[in-house]
C-alpha cells in the first residue's frame, strides 16, 4: 500500500479557526507531561460534556475532582450537537454558562469555533500535541479512524486495494451497515471529497456485493465469522474484539488518503478566559489521561509521546484525506442518496 | 403479597431509582406535582378514580351492549386522560401503563370491529385488572415515597454517568417504548428507541465489546431491526413487550459485565 507522512491530521480537515496550516504546524512540538507536574486547580468551572465512552470520560472528570478537592466542578451532560447548539445560542444571547467545551465530534467544535467562543490556548498547550494536530482555539484529546477489518483467513492484506473507490471493483465480499451513524457519516465524506456521482456509483458497486448488518460491530463479527472478506468500521471495535478474543481472525487495513481512512477526534475548548480553564484541559493531555483512555477506550492519543492502543497502525502511517470535517453535519444529502440507491 | 405484586415490588425498587431520569418530555401527558411526589395524600383520591374509571369503561361497554347509535369509543381515552391517576401510575410505574393502554384499545378495538359482545367483555376485564393493578403499584409506591426510598420525580432530565446506570436509564425507557406503542403512538415509540440507541447503548456498547461481543451484537439487531420491525409492523403490543422483555434479560447480563469491568479497571491517575 502506498503512504505517505500523516501531516493533514485534522488541521487539513479544516477546524483551525482563521489561522493557517502552516502556522499551526510552526509551533515547535512538546513531550507529554505527568500530571504530577500540574498546578492545583481552584475555583469554579461549568464543563458542558458531549456523551461519550460511557463512563469513561466520567471517570476522568472524577479522579480530576479527587486529585483538585478545591475545584468545583458543574457537568451538563448531552449530545455533542445539541451542546454546541447551546453554546453558540448562548453566545449569541451574551449568556455565558459554560467555562469549558468537550465533544466527541470535531463538527460540534467546528460549529463553536466558528461562533467566535472559544478562547485562544497558549502555545504550552498546544505544543504538546503530535504534528497536525496543534489548533490555536481549541485542542484535540482523542482520535478515531475508519478502517477496513478484514478476514484474516479469507484475505491476504494486497488482495486489498489501498483505494476506497476501487474496492467497488473487487470480487471481495463486503460487510457494511448503510443504516449506522458512522457509515453515513463516512459516505458524506465521500460525497464531499468523490463528488454525488463518483459516490452514487460507488454504492451501487458496492451494494452488489455487499451484506448488510445492524451496526458496525456486527460488521466486525461477521468479517471475524468468514460471512464476508471486508468491512468498513471505526477502528475500535475491532481492537476491542481482539481484546477480549485475541485469535479472532480478523485484522486492520486502511486506505490512502480517502474517505475509508477519515480520522475524527473529540475534542475541548476553552469558552472563558483565565488561567483555570487551561489548565483544566492541560489536565485532560496529561500521560495519565490519554494513556487512560488509550488503555480502556481504545481511542487513538494525540499528545506526543503517548503509546496508540495495540493492534492499530502508528498515526504517522496513516493518510487522511484533506477534509473539513464540520461539513459532515449535511447528513441529508446523503441520506437522500443512499435511499434511491435503494442501501437504505 | 401475591406474586403479582411480589413483581410489581421487586420491579417498583428498581424503577423508582430512575425515576429521576424521568423528563417532563416523555410524559405526554400531565404535570409533575404534588399528587406524584406526595402519593400518600392523594390514594384516596386514586381510590376513587379507579372506582370512576370502572364504571365509566363499563358505562361504555354497556351501551354498547345495548346497541346505543351514539355511543362514541374515544370516550375510553378521555376518561383516561381525565384523572389524576394518569400521571402518577406514568410515572411510577411504567409497564402496566402500557397494560393499561392496551386495556383501553383492547375494548375500544373489540366495539369498533363489532366484535360479539363476551368478547368486549373479555377485554373490559383485562382493563379493569390492570387499573387495579396500577392502583396497586402506587399505593407501593407511596409507602416507599413515605419512607424517603426515593428521589423526587424531577421535571428535567438527570443524565446517567456510569455504565450500569446507563444500562438502568435503557431498561426504563424500552419500559417506555411499549408503553407508547400501547398509546399506539408508533413514531414516538421508534424515536424513543433509535434515541436511546444512539444516546444511551452507542455510550456503553465499547466496554461490553471485549467482554461479551455476540451479547452486543445481539442488542445491536435488537435495537435497528428486531424492535422497530415490530413496531412498524404493526405487531400486538403483547408482541412488542415480548421484544423488549428479552432485551431486558440481555440488558441485565451486560449490567453484571460492566459492573465486573469497573471492578477491574486502573486508577485514571
Amino acid at each position: 500500500m502506498q503512504r505517505r507522512t500523516f501531516l493533514q491530521g485534522l488541521a487539513a480537515a479544516g477546524v483551525l479557526g482563521s489561522v493557517p496550516f502552516s502556522l499551526a504546524h510552526a509551533v515547535s512540538a512538546a513531550g507529554s507531561v505527568s500530571v504530577e507536574t500540574l498546578p492545583k486547580l481552584e475555583g469554579d468551572l461549568t464543563l458542558y460534556l458531549g456523551r461519550g465512552e460511557g463512563g469513561l470520560y466520567e471517570n476522568v472528570l472524577d479522579a480530576i475532582k479527587k486529585r483538585n478537592p478545591k475545584l468545583n466542578l458543574k457537568v451538563r451532560r448531552g449530545g455533542s450537537a445539541a451542546l454546541a447548539n447551546t453554546i453558540v445560542a448562548e453566545t449569541k444571547a451574551g449568556v455565558k454558562r459554560a467555562d469549558l467545551f468537550w465533544a466527541v465530534d470535531t463538527g460540534s467544535i467546528g460549529m463553536v469555533t466558528d461562533s467566535g467562543a472559544a478562547k485562544p490556548l497558549p502555545s504550552t498547550v498546544t505544543s504538546q500535541l503530535k504534528d497536525g494536530f496543534q489548533y490555536p482555539s481549541w485542542s484535540p484529546v482523542t482520535g478515531r479512524v475508519r478502517t477496513l477489518p478484514y478476514n484474516t483467513e479469507r484475505v491476504k492484506p494486497e488482495q486489498i486495494p489501498d483505494s476506497i473507490m476501487a474496492l467497488a471493483d473487487s470480487d471481495l465480499k463486503i460487510g457494511w451497515a448503510p443504516a449506522y451513524s458512522s457509515f453515513q457519516s463516512f459516505v458524506t465524506a465521500m460525497r464531499i471529497l468523490e463528488g454525488e456521482n463518483a459516490t452514487r456509483s460507488w454504492l451501487k458497486g458496492i451494494n452488489k456485493n455487499a451484506k448488510k448488518y445492524a451496526g458496525e460491530l456486527g460488521v466486525v463479527m461477521g468479517v471475524e465469522r468468514g460471512e464476508v472478506d471486508v468491512g468498513f468500521a471505526n477502528h475500535y471495535y475491532t481492537l476491542r474484539l481482539k481484546s477480549g478474543k485475541p485469535d479472532a481472525n480478523v485484522a486492520l487495513a486502511y486506505t490512502n488518503n480517502d474517505a475509508g481512512c477519515l480520522v475524527n477526534a473529540s475534542g475541548i475548548v476553552a469558552l472563558s478566559e483565565g488561567d483555570l480553564p487551561v489548565n483544566f484541559i492541560r489536565y485532560l493531555l496529561t500521560h495519565e489521561v490519554q494513556s487512560y483512555l488509550a488503555r480502556e477506550a481504545y481511542e487513538i492519543p494525540l499528545v506526543q509521546d503517548v503509546a496508540a492502543p495495540e493492534g492499530l497502525a502508528s498515526l504517522s502511517s496513516l493518510s487522511p484525506p484533506e477534509l473539513d470535517l464540520r461539513k459532515l453535519a449535511d447528513l441529508r444529502p446523503t441520506l437522500n442518496m443512499m435511499r434511491d440507491v435503494g442501501v437504505l | 403479597m401475591t406474586t403479582t405484586l411480589k413483581k410489581i415490588s421487586t420491579l417498583l425498587t428498581a424503577s423508582f431509582l430512575s425515576l429521576s431520569m424521568v423528563s417532563t418530555s416523555a410524559l405526554a401527558n400531565g404535570e409533575i406535582g404534588d399528587h406524584v411526589n406526595n402519593l400518600h395524600a392523594h390514594i384516596g383520591e386514586y381510590t376513587e378514580e379507579v372506582h370512576w374509571l370502572e364504571s365509566k369503561f363499563g358505562s361504555v361497554v354497556d351501551a354498547y351492549a345495548s346497541k346505543d347509535k351514539n355511543l362514541k369509543t374515544d370516550a375510553l381515552m378521555e376518561y383516561w386522560e381525565e384523572v389524576d391517576f394518569h400521571s402518577a401510575i406514568e410515572t411510577q410505574y411504567v409497564p402496566i401503563y402500557a397494560s393499561i393502554w392496551q386495556g383501553i384499545y383492547g375494548v375500544k378495538v373489540a366495539i369498533d370491529e363489532s366484535k360479539p359482545i363476551d368478547v368486549v367483555r373479555e377485554e373490559q376485564e383485562k382493563l379493569n385488572h390492570a387499573l387495579w393493578q396500577a392502583l396497586g403499584a402506587v399505593k407501593l409506591a407511596s409507602q416507599y415515597q413515605q419512607r424517603g426510598l426515593v428521589d423526587q420525580v424531577r421535571t428535567t432530565e438527570v443524565e446517567p454517568t456510569t455504565g450500569p446506570a446507563v444500562i438502568d436509564d435503557i431498561k426504563t425507557r424500552l419500559d417506555r417504548v411499549v408503553a407508547k406503542y400501547a398509546e399506539q403512538l408508533n413514531e414516538v415509540a421508534t424515536t424513543l428507541v433509535h434515541d436511546t440507541y444512539l444516546q444511551r447503548f452507542e455510550g456503553v456498547e465499547g466496554d461490553l465489546i471485549a467482554k461479551d461481543a455476540d451479547l452486543v451484537e445481539a442488542l445491536e439487531k435488537d435495537f435497528n431491526v428486531t424492535l422497530p420491525q415490530a413496531i412498524s409492523s404493526n405487531k400486538s403490543v403483547d408482541s412488542v413487550r415480548d421484544v423488549v422483555e428479552a432485551m431486558q434479560v440481555k440488558l441485565n447480563k451486560a449490567r453484571a459485565l460492566l459492573v465486573e469491568a469497573e471492578k477491574g479497571r486502573k486508577d485514571v491517575f
